[in-house]
């Protein structure tokens, strides 16, 4: 009778908390079917990887230690205890259910093993539980700024509810001698269990704790979707479709084919892209994006967290609508969901993605802001207008003559690569700024007196080279950046060049990682790869110095293409190398990226903070290996009235040898 | 009524590139009289110099609210038209004051906007060929809408007279609301450089970072005064808060195409000299031989320039006889 009564009343409340989650769990999934194509499905291998090095390894957690453990302990915990769900689902029908003895289920509930690792587990979280408190009430980190902390507050209530009732459940059957399992391999539950005395008391409480642990799950499997803590079911697919390919790549758009299958960016809800869509209901407002970004670390508006929940709160406000009347006109996510001056803050140097556990992928979701806002509405800071429009009419963007493109090489006996000519071993790809720009051309030059000395066989393009478009594309302005890509490809591909070496990090992720898209395939080095390359095969022989000098890693080589190692290979055969606070794939950028070099900035400066830190180090050489970080950071000195050199690691090995 | 222009007045008659609009509407309208709208008092004056321009209507909009500016007010007297007369087009200056002016009506009347264009065809729908991207791109477009709106690229046209005789002047008041009128000039501040605008300037003295403080452009300020000239500064000036941005010169200020620039204390980046190309002579003053200003300088003086810009403006005066 009373097992009829507690089934009738399971199935009851079971059906109503089910009811709940899939009206919602529905409308998320329709929200994110509503997004615009993307291709995810590709690259299967890596994507299973990366769940299990990501989600079950939770390796970008454990970046941060105690954070990270104490994510890793509830996490686990959430697995482990995934069939005492089950457990107690039969538990709150029969205490003694009369299932085949052999079903899996039962089985486990027998086992020592299992029983203790439940208690170990509980502990476990509960020790997370505490930490998650005490960072959160105690510590205070700047993170948590402008997340929702009284949601989080109750989620962790929740959790401590459900795996004390565990515990106390697993208790009271004990001491009623009911469980399955050798008490002797679940201390805690063994020990708890003396709390207990009268059995008919103890009866009773072991009823109302098993409907409380069981109301507490079904309470959670509610809320969860209508909380930030919908991250436990959206965090996995969410990783799992992250970016497999080059990080510093972005996705091109099409502009042939069907008109309604075009694309021009994110303008409203519904052209946001699925994988997009699902990115906003995967944070969970832990901040680390905003802690790493060098905007929000300088005053500017831009938190990448704050964009992401912006654009989920935007979402879930107009999605619905969208999905209800397909002529609805969404109001456009700028200025609606984030304003302009967040969309054009950012400087790409992908720190937040770099950072995020879930696989957020900010930088996409700003490029696709600004395309919109570039190419539709024409409305971007005015500053950047000479920038984009000398990119697409003088090939760089300075507007200076094409044709004095190699000025920088006269005297230097460089072959410039003419139409029809045989291709060299290696092409070099000066890039504008190395090619116009006083101060980064003194790298350009070393770099071809290296290679020269070295005796291999290089050349460059001179007018023949263009601009590789990114400025213009990190702005937003896809549209030059292909014409560009395309006439560079062809130029490349007319002159059989196969090897490319590149001094600008820029020009280097572009050609390695972006023109591929475009049809042009080569192998590309950075010069400070292919230099410590020498200097290691003995071609070039440094003199080791006793200057101490100080590497600022470029985002575009060490966070996006992992060039780390071959800068400090060269640093530390020419002299004594300090590491800064942020270094490698923690670099703090030099404020240049994402077309900020042709941009104002607004609030403090991203490159005296940069620069104060590497004088910290007490390095009297600040060694770089990119033009825009060598003139960003030179600048800074100066504003700074900092003494300390700036020099490209090619001009540092150049002296070196001399 | 086939198109109706709108006029924009300065304190002296009537602002050149209104006249390019109205020889781009003689254009698009073909044939029908061309009408156009003024607003403030006094307007009937122009009715002589706009008759030279192809109006034979010109309706003057009356109202105490338009002796200063206010771009809703403006617009809610095109729109009173628009309702009146159903012209097939409305066209302006694609200035800033036109364009703003027109978005105003767009917004009201709910219509479409072309701005910037250099060509149209009226029709249904209108054709139109118009700049973007700061005149490195021409859409052509198509226009679906009752009345066209449109606003002409500044210079496309030439603004050709072309007598139409008789003017009829006709006055009306428009009904204006406290809303459009919250949107107005109260105040009109000419900048530092003295009413000449560093863009047009013959010669701009620019100071960077080697001035050292935001009193220090005195002497610049002086030398660029005495040469009838206009006050630059760069980045790193406007970075360190002693001169407003309207005043800088580069990649991301003005860019400037002077007789004589001359830069003090200036070290030359790229960033900056991308503002300066179009300098017809470049005379650099600087303490550091090594700066890249140099390599671009058609005259050098190596040294100080608190000594230097001083000394210079001394000979001036002397030579001048003051």
């Amino acid at each position: 009778m009373t097992v009829l009564l507690s089934a009738l009343a399971l199935t009851a409340v079971a059906a109503v908390a089910a009811l709940l989650f899939a009206r919602r769990a529905l409308l998320l999934l329709r929200l994110v079917r509503m997004g615009a194509p993307l291709q995810r499905f590709d690259d299967l291998p890596k994507r299973v990887e990366n769940e299990a090095v990501v989600v079950f390894g939770q390796r970008k957690l454990l970046l941060r230690l105690v954070p990270g453990l104490m994510h890793a302990f509830i996490f686990w915990g959430f697995v482990v205890l995934f069939p005492t769900i089950l457990l107690a689902l039969i538990g709150v029908v029969d205490r003694e259910p009369g299932l085949p003895e052999n079903a899996p289920l039962m089985w486990l509930d027998r086992q020592g093993w299992f029983a203790f690792l439940v208690d170990l587990f509980c502990v476990l979280v509960l020790v997370g539980v505490a930490t998650a408190f005490w960072i959160r009430k105690v510590q205070r980190p700047q993170r948590f700024e402008g997340s929702h902390l009284g949601e989080a507050d109750l989620i962790l209530a929740l959790i401590t509810g459900i795996v004390t009732t565990l515990l106390l459940w697993h208790a009271s059957k004990i001491a009623l001698g009911f469980n399955e399992w050798p008490a002797g391999w679940s201390p805690v539950s063994d020990a708890l269990s003396g709390l207990f005395g009268d059995s008919t008391v103890t009866e009773a409480l072991e009823r109302i704790l098993v409907w409380t642990h069981l109301l507490l799950i079904l309470s959670f499997l509610v809320y969860l979707p209508y909380s930030k803590h919908l991250h436990i079911a959206t965090a996995g697919p969410n990783v799992f479709f992250g970016r497999t390919r080059a990080r510093g790549r972005l996705e091109p758009l099409r502009f042939e084919g069907p008109d309604d299958e075009l694309r021009f960016g994110a303008g409203t809800v519904s052209e946001l892209t699925w994988k997009g869509i699902l990115d906003t209901m995967s944070c969970t407002e832990c901040g680390r994006c905003q802690d790493v970004c060098p905007a929000y670390q300088t005053g500017k508006e831009l938190s990448p967290k704050l964009l992401i929940m912006n654009l989920r709160d935007h979402v879930f406000a107009e999605g619905p609508k969208v999905l209800a009347d397909g002529g609805y006109e969404a109001p456009q996510l700028v200025p609606n969901a984030v304003t302009d001056d967040v969309v054009w803050d950012c400087v790409t140097c992908g720190a937040c993605v770099r950072e995020c556990p879930v696989a957020i992928e900010h930088v996409d979701h700003i490029v696709d802001l600004r395309r919109h806002l570039v190419m539709v509405e024409s409305r971007f800071p005015a500053e950047a207008d000479p920038m984009l429009r000398d990119v697409e009419r003088s090939s760089n963007p300075w507007g200076k003559a094409q044709a004095e493109r190699a000025a920088w090489a006269e005297g230097l006996e460089v072959r410039v690569l003419q139409a029809g000519d045989p291709p060299p071993e290696i092409l070099y790809w000066v890039g504008c700024a190395a090619s116009y720009d006083e101060r980064a051309r003194a790298s350009a030059v070393a770099t071809v007196k290296l290679l020269r000395k070295a005796g291999i066989d290089v050349a460059i393009l001179g007018p023949r080279e263009s601009c590789t478009g990114d400025p213009a594309r990190r702005m937003g302005n896809e549209y030059t950046f292909q014409a560009l890509a395309e006439q560079n490809v062809a130029t490349l591909g007319e002159s059989g060049v196969t090897k490319i070496v590149a001094s600008c990090p820029h020009c280097f992720n572009t050609l390695a990682n972006e023109y591929p898209d475009f049809g042009g395939r080569y192998e590309v080095v950075h010069h400070s790869e292919l230099l410590s390359q020498l200097v290691r095969d003995g071609r070039l022989a440094p003199a080791k110095g006793d200057a101490e000098i100080t590497y600022h890693d470029s985002c575009y080589l060490a966070r996006h293409n992992d060039v780390l190692a071959a800068p400090r290979e060269i640093v530390s055969r020419i002299g004594k190398p300090l590491e800064m606070a942020r270094s490698g794939r923690r670099t703090f950028c030099c404020g240049a990226g994402g077309a900020h070099m042709w941009m104002e900035e607004r609030g403090s400066a991203i490159n005296e903070e940069r620069v104060r830190e590497a004088a910290a180090t007490g390095a009297e050489t600040l060694a770089v290996a990119c033009p825009f970080c060598t003139v960003m950071l030179d600048d800074g000195m100066r504003t700074t009235g900092t003494e300390m050199r700036v020099a490209d690691v090619a001009t540092l090995l150049a002296e070196s040898l001399q | 009524v086939s198109v109706l222009a709108v006029v924009e007045r300065t304190p002296d008659g009537v602002e050149p590139l209104s006249l390019q609009a109205l020889a781009f509407a003689r254009g698009v309208a073909a044939e029908g009289p061309l009408q156009a709208v003024v607003v403030g008092s006094g307007g009937n004056e122009l009715a002589g110099p706009l008759g030279e321009h192809g109006v034979s209507t010109l309706h003057v909009a009356e109202h105490d609210a338009y002796g200063s500016y206010a771009p809703a007010a403006v617009a809610r007297a095109v729109v009173e038209l628009v309702e009146r007369l159903s012209p097939m087009a409305v066209i302006a200056a694609g200035n800033e004051r036109g364009n703003e002016v027109m978005a105003h009506v767009a917004a009201l009347t709910d219509l479409p906007l072309a701005a910037n264009c250099v060509d149209a065809k009226l029709g249904d729908p209108a054709e139109v060929t118009r700049v973007r991207w700061g005149g490195s791109l021409l859409e052509q477009a198509r226009l679906h809408a009752p009345v066209k709106l449109l606003t002409v690229q500044p210079h496309a046209v030439a603004a050709e007279p072309a007598p139409a005789g008789v003017v009829a002047v006709e006055p009306f008041t428009p009904p204006l609301s406290e809303l459009d009128l919250a949107a107005r000039v109260t105040e009109s501040v000419s900048t530092s450089t003295g009413g000449i605008s560093l863009a047009d300037a013959k010669v701009v003295v620019t100071g960077g970072r080697g001035v050292g403080s935001a009193e220090g452009f005195a002497v610049i300020e002086e030398l660029a005064e005495l040469l009838g000239g206009a006050v630059g500064c760069s980045r790193a000036v406007t970075s360190a808060g002693w001169r407003p941005h309207t005043d800088q010169v580069g990649q991301t200020g003005t860019k400037i195409a002077p007789e004589i620039y001359i830069p003090c204390g200036v070290s030359g980046a790229t960033q900056h000299m991308a503002g300066c190309k179009g300098a017809k002579a470049i005379l650099a003053i600087n303490t550091d031989q090594e700066a890249s200003i140099f390599a671009s300088a058609d005259y050098a003086v190596i040294g100080d320039l608190h000594k230097i810009v001083p000394a210079i403006a001394a000979e001036i005066r002397k030579a001048r006889g003051a």
